[in-house]
């Protein structure tokens, strides 16, 4: 097998440089076809100007970029002609009807006219779009205005769909629905790559994930085991307690893999919380308040860039 | 001894993109024509209000210019005023239609709407968008321009059978040299008032001083030959000369100057609109 059978986008050493900002500064990474693969970060981590490279929208300032075999730079329209992409912005077309922004968009991409209304209904249909077919967008809620930037980026039956935060600014509902639409997606086989900064999209979609920071991938495997290898499964999460804790603890002892303050809090990093508790209490320390939960990618991203994500 | 590389170099696989192209031409194929088709769709919704917008204005001029002041000027050579400013309006209108609708039509679709951002991520290039705009913009001019030649028969103003294929040949003209400047001052502007500076600076005082409602002999020998820059003059002898059947003795200077706005007007916008749309996120 060819290679470019194997990978969907690969990378090497990419860059990006706004004068002498260094927006994405020197990534790697190989997407193989029908995975999803997610760019997990704060805003102004990078993740959007990789997306935009990948998706032949600004030209790299150094190192290998080849998107479904090709180089962005020297086949721009072949790749495009076999990508979807949603981008962060709505660009919906407000001139157009939800029928009219599906079929033009259906004809840029080569369709003829009965071939382009054809997908364009079929896609209303995916999408649970067909009452709205005759009114403009601006008439259509948050979720149902990227469910269509959905549909609009799968009028090509695309191998690969770019995603650059596709619930950001979505109600819970309407994320989840999203949400079913992109794992039916990858179940019919197209290769997904999203961007997100929420830790629940990365988890529940993303087959494997790349943690950026500083426009710098610091960690990439499947969630879960970022999960166990860089925060361990569980936080204990220390609100008030008696006594002091054992010097080196910030560091990881006994069952403690590490320990850091989080506002009045201390967040204890581990894989069992009995283990954890009953380990201080030995120490003479007596947890008053504490809370024991699952770790989530939100932890990793904390033990890996000492900063929440959100707020980052 | 191992020499130290900077880190943020990627070593060793280290290669800079492809240079780009310095031009970006309008490209002319099936492609570029599903913009036009787009920008048809669009303009369908309101096309009554466009058209008559877009006409009152001209016809507007030529009453109140024509019919009113033309009653305190006698003749302008063998011509009434009315007569005389009439193919003028035509070229002048022409030039206005298409800078109004894609100086802030080209600022939208970068800003607001953001359907060039749409139309670029499918396989459109650039230089396919830009040609569909050339393509709409004829289209469009066009269909304006008769509907205004049709509104001046009733005046007696034309008299030559070339009229109607003359004012064809003179809306795809005009909009082949003014949707390239339209275009590249709604990719360059970094606000939307800067777009008043292009009508307010170049676009108004050509109007004037292009000799659509004086011959431009009155402004003395000097001026006369500033206009010859101005491509809006060029359109306006070349508009009379259709409808009216006057003589056209410069023909072949008048195409050469024309050829060459058009040239300019194709080179203009493609990589300013490829910058702004790697600009505008």
């Amino acid at each position: 097998m060819r290679e470019e059978r194997q990978t969907v986008a690969r990378a090497r050493g990419l860059v990006k440089r706004y004068g002498p900002v260094e927006a994405v500064a020197g990534i790697d990474f190989t997407i193989r076809p029908r995975e999803c693969y997610g760019f997990l970060g704060p805003n102004g981590a990078g993740k959007t100007t990789t997306i935009r490279m990948v998706t032949c929208r600004i030209p790299r300032t150094a190192g290998e970029l080849e998107v479904l075999g090709r180089d962005v730079d020297e086949a721009p329209a072949a790749i495009k002609a076999q990508m979807g992409v949603v981008s962060q912005e709505n660009n919906l077309d407000e001139s157009l009807t939800v029928l009219e922004n599906l079929y033009v968009y259906g004809r840029y991409h080569g369709l003829s006219h009965q071939e382009a209304l054809r997908r364009s209904h079929e896609l209303l249909e995916l999408m649970q779009l067909e009452g709205k077919a005759r009114v403009r967008p601006m008439h259509l809620s948050g979720g149902m205005k990227r469910r269509l930037a959905i549909a609009r980026a799968l009028v090509n039956r695309p191998r690969l769909v770019v995603l650059d935060e596709p619930t950001t600014g979505l109600d819970p509902q309407a994320r989840l629905l999203v949400w079913q639409r992109l794992a039916a997606l990858k179940e019919a086989g197209v290769t997904l790559i999203l961007t997100t900064h929420y830790m629940e999209e990365a988890a529940r979609l993303c087959d494997r994930v790349a943690i950026v920071d500083q426009g710098r991938v610091v960690a990439e495997d499947a969630p879960d085991r970022l999960v166990a290898r860089h925060s361990g499964q569980v936080v204990v999460e220390l609100d008030r307690w008696e006594g002091a804790l054992p010097p080196g603890t910030a560091n990881g002892a006994g069952p403690i893999r590490r320990a850091d303050p989080i506002g009045e809090s201390l967040y204890l990093y581990g894989d069992d919380g009995d283990q954890i508790l009953g380990w201080l209490r030995a120490r003479g320390v007596r947890p008053l308040s504490f809370r024991v939960r699952a770790a989530t990618l939100e932890d990793v991203f904390l033990v890996l860039t000492g900063k929440e994500l959100r707020e980052a | 001894m191992s020499v130290e590389i900077p880190s943020d170099l990627p070593q060793g696989r280290a290669r800079s993109a492809p240079r780009r192209a310095a031009l970006v031409w309008p490209h002319f194929n099936a492609r570029s024509l599903t913009v036009w088709r787009r920008n048809a769709l669009a303009w369908r919704r309101h096309a009554a209000s466009s058209i008559l917008a877009n006409l009152m204005d001209p016809v507007l001029s030529l009453l109140a210019l024509g019919l009113g002041l033309g009653l305190f000027v006698s003749r302008i050579g063998e011509y009434s005023f009315l007569e005389f400013i009439g193919p003028g309006l035509l070229a002048g209108s022409a030039m206005t239609w298409i800078t109004y609708d894609l100086t802030y039509g080209c600022y939208d679709r970068l800003h607001w709407s953001r359907a060039y951002h749409a139309m670029i991520a499918s396989p459109l290039s650039v230089g396919e968008i830009v040609a569909g705009e050339f393509a709409w913009q004829a289209t469009r001019t066009t269909l304006f321009g008769l509907g205004f030649l049709a509104l001046m028969a009733p005046f007696g103003i034309v008299h030559s059978p070339w009229a109607v294929p003359g004012t064809v040949v003179i809306t795809l003209l005009t909009a082949l040299i003014f949707t390239g400047p339209a275009l590249a001052v709604g990719a360059a502007a970094r606000a939307e008032e800067q777009l008043s500076y292009y009508f307010n600076l170049v676009i108004t005082p050509m109007f004037f001083f292009s000799g659509v409602f004086f011959p431009l002999e009155s402004l003395g020998p000097a001026l006369r030959q500033v206009a010859q820059f101005l491509p809006l003059y060029h359109l306006v002898e070349l508009a009379r000369a259709f409808i009216l059947g006057s003589p056209l003795p410069n023909l072949t200077t008048h195409l050469l100057w024309l050829g060459l706005f058009i040239l300019i007007s194709f080179l203009l916008p493609g990589r300013l609109l490829r910058d702004a749309l790697e600009r505008i996120a």
